[in-house]
């Protein structure tokens, strides 16, 4: 039996922002299996959260071939989207923002119930379902303008998981948690993994991975230069000794 | 349609046309200041009244050049700002400049050739002299925008949340953005005639303002707004002939009145003080 295809693969991408005159992703190849534990890491400005936006689409890429979850992400962009959840790097929402937690967690599902369509039972279902996993259910009807940043990054979160993603692509999801939140949030990640969801995640704090092997990738100036299976505890290692020999290159 | 209730054929046709224009501009001012493009809005505007005043001024359908220099301008908006490295803010204060002077240039000419009396209702609107027909068109563009609302609502509130989480749940920003851009343009072009290229912009934003000091969630601006619009014009419409004052112009002043009153009564600014 053949081994199964990657659910991510990049094949010597280059992406660009819209009127930029530089790629600013050059020459990255990755290939994720499905339900691998990707722990992102590299300094400010390496290109970490312009390789989330690769592999789901939302960037243009003008040289290399990407597909995920048996896409083609340049062709079919908004179909690799409703597939793979993304939780963006740092938000805060106006006070006056007119949305409920609730509304807000709903949001997820559009992509796939699809236009003209209306949100069904299943629908609202997975949104309790969501809300209880990350125990938000009590802020369900508030704005959520009127939270907390923390609780807003769980709301963020909670819409991520009422999707059911194949693939979960998370930005710096611990920046405003408290720590009990993060051990939550990491007991919830490992859990995903467990029921083969592929978790790639952007961070700068390696405590309490799930224990099991990782993968460690480090960026710098838009490529990659680690890219290897670790055990948890040697994640932290690894992205110091990319960031010192940068230094000393 | 309402001449059950109103007698006088003029004033039934102006209070019609009030409503129907003002419901429709309310749905979109809830889009327009939601999704923060009110500057697109009031541009598009002044290109409706650019395009009406030169097709008037070469004797072609007004309507329809004022749809067509909308548009127009909603998709020269990007390229502009790409091609001459403008930013979106100053390229639409250019495209305004330049809208603003060519619907001035074809009013002032036709007064000096004397045919400055079309263009009054151009510039301050004008509820008297209208066609059944534009009356007909109003009732189908106020349909099309509560529909374009209700089936696109999904699309549209994510859009209204944020346009970069919509677009990476699976939603197709762009076609539902330039759709919004669409309607815009389309419903600024044939309410022009009735209120006004001066006044457009008040209907497309003030009764989004004012349901905003009483409304949390955005179903209840999409009803509010419209409705608040409707009892303003209305009541514009009928003040204004009763007394022979101008009705757009009126309407407009009882719009900010109503504002005004609505910021002082808004409960979302009141702090109350509660120990539950
Ligand atoms: N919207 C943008 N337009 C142009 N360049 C951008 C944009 N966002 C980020 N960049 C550039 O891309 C590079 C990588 O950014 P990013 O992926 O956000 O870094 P990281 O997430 O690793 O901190 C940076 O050098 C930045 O200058
Ligand atoms: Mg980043």
């Amino acid at each position: 039996m053949t081994p199964p295809d990657p659910i991510i693969r990049l094949e010597s991408v280059y992406t660009a922002y819209e009127g930029a005159d530089r790629p600013t992703l050059t020459d990255v190849s990755l290939a994720i299996e499905k339900g691998e534990f990707v722990v992102i890491g590299g300094p400010n400005g390496a290109g970490k959260t312009t390789l989330l936006e690769t592999i789901n689409g939302m960037l243009p890429i003008t040289h290399g071939m990407a597909t995920v979850c048996g896409q083609d992400v340049r062709k079919n962009g908004v179909q690799v989207r409703c597939r793979v959840g993304y939780l963006l790097q740092s938000f805060a929402f106006d006070p006056l923002t007119p949305f409920t937690v609730e509304e807000v967690v709903l949001m997820g599902r559009f992509g796939t119930i699809g236009l003209f369509r209306k949100p069904k039972k299943e629908d609202y279902e997975a949104v309790q379902g969501a809300l209880s996993l990350l125990g938000i259910e009590d802020l369900a009807a508030r704005p959520i303008g009127k939270l907390s940043g923390g609780q807003q990054q769980k709301v963020l979160m909670a819409q991520n998981l009422a999707r059911n993603p194949e693939v979960l692509l998370l930005d710096e999801p611990f920046s405003n948690l408290d720590m009990f939140a993060r051990e939550e949030i990491n007991r919830l990640l490992a859990g995903l993994v467990g029921d083969g969801v592929t978790v790639l995640i952007v961070s700068h704090a390696f405590d309490d991975l799930p224990e099991r092997a990782v993968r460690v990738v480090v960026m710098q100036e838009g490529t990659i230069v680690v890219n290897r299976e670790c055990s948890p505890g040697e994640v932290e290692q690894v992205v110091r000794n990319a960031g010192r020999e940068a230094l000393h290159a | 349609m309402l001449e059950f209730l109103i007698q006088n054929n003029i004033v039934c046709h102006a209070v019609e046309a009030m409503l129907f224009a003002s419901i429709a501009c309310a749905i979109l001012s809830v889009i327009i200041t939601q999704v923060q493009i009110s500057s697109i809005g009031f541009t598009m505007a002044h290109a409706a009244f650019a395009g009406a005043a030169v097709g008037m001024f070469l004797s072609l359908n007004p309507t329809v050049c004022s749809i067509v220099a909308g548009i127009g301008v909603a998709f020269l908006i990007g390229p502009l700002s790409d091609k001459a490295r403008l930013s979106p803010d100053t390229s639409l204060g250019l495209l305004f400049g330049i809208c603003m002077a060519v619907a001035i240039f074809f009013i002032a000419y036709m007064q000096t050739l004397g045919r400055g009396f079309s263009t009054m209702g151009l510039l301050f609107g004008d509820v008297i002299s209208l066609y059944r027909e534009e009356i007909y068109l109003l009732v189908v563009i106020c349909i099309v925008a509560v529909a374009f609302v209700l089936v696109l609502y999904k699309e549209i509130t994510a859009i209204i949340f944020n346009k970069r989480i919509a677009e990476s749940v699976g939603i197709r920003v762009k076609p539902v953005y330039y759709a919004m851009l669409f309607m815009i343009a389309l419903t600024v072009s044939l309410c022009l005639p009735i209120i006004g290229g001066l006044l457009l912009y008040v209907w497309l934003v003030i009764p989004a303002a004012i349901a905003l000091q009483f409304c949390n969630r955005l179903s209840s601006m999409f009803v509010v707004a419209p409705a608040v619009a409707a009892v303003v014009s209305v009541s514009g419409a009928l003040i204004g002939l009763e007394y022979s004052l101008p009705v757009a112009p009126l309407t407009a002043i009882i719009f900010s009145v109503v504002f005004i009153v609505a910021v002082i009564l808004s409960p979302r600014r009141r702090v109350t003080f509660r120990k539950t």
